[in-house]
């Protein structure tokens, strides 16, 4: 059994749904405040910091949270190759921690700018489009995503630009394949501009993660498409099609949304029998 | 010479809070922080070759008499037009400042176009945004010590230094004592410099 920490942070608005998404792949999930004491941590075999406002975004968003010993302890678990997975806000978080991309861990070498597309600024939600690069990420998080598969997911955020001034870390992102998930066209093509561009983020990137692959800051939202209740009538791709056969069927409209795979791929690897008997940090809970 | 307006809440700021209950958690013993305080800047550039005494007078009316830039109920402001700024910017008694932009063009049209639509005023070039956060602070000496507050609650590096201001969305400047309105004034036009060569 894989348990699953579930960060709540005060002012994060998702943590239930995200542990219904990992409770429905398989896994534990359990809400841990992050004033527990330090001893809990180390309990749990990965971590999801969820979307919403920890702090109500004071200073910046997740600038606040990322000095939090928790963020400190759950960062020190990383190191030991557990999963970190960092949704929107928890994304915000992760990269004001300098945990992604981690190329000289701990230095900060990112930002989640506002969102600045051409002409459209400003907090946004709305559906996007996904594509996955393979990189050390893939594993971990896009484990079972076929080449070329275009997954819709929502976005809901303000600040959601990754962005780096540093044009090393940026050539570095792009050499070593750190941009797991990226906006694309619904084709599958480059997202040249606005809608499927949607903030502007550097290499058009969705979800970064660090150099061992471990850790993903991930800004849309997969806890809100695990369900294909979730998908809007309106999408105009293949889950769009199920979603619309599916009206008054309650049993399909209780299977998978597009989102699920994330959450899938994470509980492949902490459920695989060679995780079971390797995972870091199972001793201190037998 | 451009006219500038500072606004601050004159409620309870609670990001100014949050960044004085963190910032003292990143300090080392024996500094202290009695206090931070934030205000937004708006700079009014006339058009090129023009001055700003064609609009100010308008965009004085605009600041006092409507609500477009101060909600009077929680917000106050300090309107200062281009011969009242004066030479220097003066922080508040014994504070000492960061200045941060955005590390793109820090003209706001929308805000401008916005501004025009509801008081027309000829001359106005452009509208530029900044932010200042106010820091009384006191080293072990018993001086601010602004350079050690700076490096530990200014720019952000890692997660023990920095804070008020990620670098590679944004670039600040230090306001230590009387600073030039036209030092400022270019930090705030001219592009920002190479994350490295940020000072």
């Amino acid at each position: 059994m894989a348990r699953v920490a579930v960060v709540q942070i005060p002012g994060v608005n998702c943590e239930y749904e995200t542990a219904r998404a990992l409770e429905v792949v398989g896994l534990t999930a359990r809400i841990v405040r992050w004033n527990e004491p330090a001893s809990v941590w180390s309990e749990f075999d990965a971590y999801v910091i969820p979307g919403g406002f920890a702090f109500q975004d004071r200073i910046r968003a997740g600038a606040v949270a990322a000095k939090l010993p928790a963020v400190d302890r759950i960062a020190a678990e990383a190191e030991r190759g557990k999963p970190v997975l960092g949704i929107c806000n928890g994304a915000q978080v992760l990269v004001e921690a300098g945990l992604v991309p981690g190329l000289h861990p701990g230095r900060v070498e990112m930002a989640l700018a506002p969102n600045r597309a051409p002409r459209r600024e400003g907090y946004l939600c709305r559906w996007s489009w996904l594509g996955v690069t393979p990189g050390p990420g893939s594993s971990w998080y896009a484990r079972n995503v076929r080449p070329g598969q275009v997954i819709p997911m929502p976005i809901a955020h303000g600040e959601g630009r990754f962005l780096t001034a540093d044009p090393e870390v940026q050539e570095r992102i792009e050499i070593e394949n750190l941009v797991l998930y990226r906006f694309v066209a619904p084709s599958g093509g480059r997202a040249v501009r606005y809608p499927f561009d949607p903030n502007g983020a550097t290499l058009q990137a969705a979800g970064i993660t660090n150099r061992a692959g471990n850790i993903l800051a991930f800004m849309p939202h997969p806890e809100r498409a695990t369900w294909l209740r979730q998908v809007p009538l309106e999408l105009k791709n293949a889950w769009g099609e199920s979603r619309r056969a599916a009206v008054g069927n309650w049993e399909a409209l209780e299977g998978p949304g597009p989102g699920r795979i994330l959450f899938q791929s994470l509980a492949s690897n902490l459920l695989s029998p060679s995780a079971e008997g390797a995972r870091p940090g199972r001793e201190a809970r037998s | 010479m451009s006219a500038v307006l500072l606004v601050g809440l004159k409620i309870t700021d609670l990001s100014a809070w949050t960044a004085l209950e963190t910032g003292r958690r990143l300090l080392e013993p024996g500094h202290t922080l009695s206090r931070i305080a934030r205000e937004q800047l708006l700079l009014f550039e006339p058009e090129p070759g023009g001055k700003a005494e064609t609009f100010e007078r308008t965009l004085g009316e605009a600041v006092r008499q409507s609500n477009f830039f101060v909600n009077p109920n929680k917000e106050r402001y300090r309107f200062l037009t281009s011969s009242e700024r004066g030479e220097s910017w003066s922080p508040p008694d014994s504070a000492w400042g960061i200045l941060s932009r955005v590390r793109e063009d820090t003209r706001d049209d929308g805000l401008k176009a916005r501004l025009l639509r509801e008081h027309p005023m000829p001359g106005l070039g452009a509208i530029r945004r900044a932010k200042v956060w106010w820091l009384w602070s006191r080293g072990p000496d018993g001086t601010p010590a602004a350079p050690y507050f700076r490096e530990t609650l200014g720019e952000l590096r890692d997660q023990r230094h920095g804070l008020l201001v990620n670098p590679h969305a944004e670039t600040a400047m230090l306001l230590h004592g009387a600073t030039p309105w036209s030092r400022v004034d270019r930090f705030l036009i001219q592009p920002a410099p190479a994350l490295r060569a940020a000072a």
